[in-house]
């Protein structure tokens, strides 16, 4: 039977675990599939529009962390409701008037193609704007972190920084990482799933354990 | 077409993956290595000239196809 109703179908954002949506859009940098970014972390994250205060903060202050991000084999993807036309002007006065050069990819999400995907619009705060979203997606293409801002509060980078150094942490040592961790600081260690695996536990003294389930060690 | 400028000619950087791949095919990984390009770029611009008749594709390596030696001539 045909559908009648005429409402915007409403696509749910993807969650952790989830295979990234994949899309090809038009950016600053020429036309991108999620696929070409295969090998390497992904932070995909939009933006509400050009030429407006708080994005140029966040872009300026996302280019300063790109190096950093690099270096953990991670690229920057930004994206808003805007032309590829408006993107580059925003990005060359960016350049004029801050002395920034913004050397990471933008895309052009004119129709929303993307955003719907990713689920970027939050039609309560607005419906023609991108709310800040921040989508970490690993090597494998899989979701692994997710971060809504309201349009008002400008997000943190040493934030963002900090969570991708923990995931790749966890998947190389498979360990958690505790509140406000930083890289060098101990880690946490699953807890044991057995009566066992607890006993043996509290006697390792090669681990720092408060109880059984409490356990850190220096990586 | 993101390789071509407009009066014709290749970008500085689509001249300079043609020129890389015109000795002997490589795969984007070693482009991506030896140009200092990210990989996700060197993966987009692949697609985009092959789909130019620029380069060809043979199991994963790309090299220069008759099209791409004639705008390299044409950018000299």
């Amino acid at each position: 039977m045909e559908n009648t109703n005429h409402e915007e179908k409403v696509v749910s954002l993807p969650r952790i675990g989830d295979t990234a949506p994949d899309f090809e859009a038009e950016t600053t940098h020429g036309t991108l599939q999620l696929e070409d970014f295969k090998g390497s972390w992904v932070v995909l994250f939009s933006h509400p529009a050009d030429f407006t205060p708080v994005c140029t903060t966040e872009f300026i202050a996302f280019q300063e962390i790109a190096d950093d991000l690099r270096a953990l084999n991670t690229e920057l993807l930004g994206l808003s409701v805007d032309s590829v036309h408006s993107h580059i002007a925003w990005v060359r006065n960016v350049k004029e008037k801050m002395g920034v050069e913004l050397t990471f990819p933008i895309i052009a999400d004119l129709n929303k193609d993307v955003a719907k995907k990713y689920g970027m619009i939050m039609p309560g705060e607005s419906t023609t704007e991108t709310s800040r979203a921040v989508f970490v997606i690993d090597d494998k293409q899989i979701v692994r972190a997710v971060i809504y801002y309201p349009l008002s509060t400008g997000r943190n980078m040493p934030e963002i920084l900090r969570l991708i150094k923990g995931l790749q942490t966890t998947d190389e040592h498979g360990v958690a990482t505790p509140a406000n961790w930083k890289p060098g600081e101990k880690v946490i260690i699953p807890p044991p799933k057995t009566q066992e695996e607890a006993e043996e536990r509290a006697n390792d003294d090669s681990v720092e354990c408060t109880d059984w389930y409490f356990c850190k060690k220096q990586l | 077409m993101a390789c071509v400028n407009g009066d014709g000619k290749l970008t500085q950087s689509a001249k300079n993956i043609l020129e890389a791949v015109d000795e002997s095919p490589k795969s984007p990984a070693d482009l991506s290595k030896e140009l200092a390009i990210p990989l996700f770029k060197i993966r987009s611009s692949m697609r985009d000239m092959v789909s130019m008749g620029l380069v060809q594709e043979t199991e994963g390596a790309y090299q220069l196809a008759p099209g791409g030696r004639k705008m390299l001539e044409k950018s000299n």
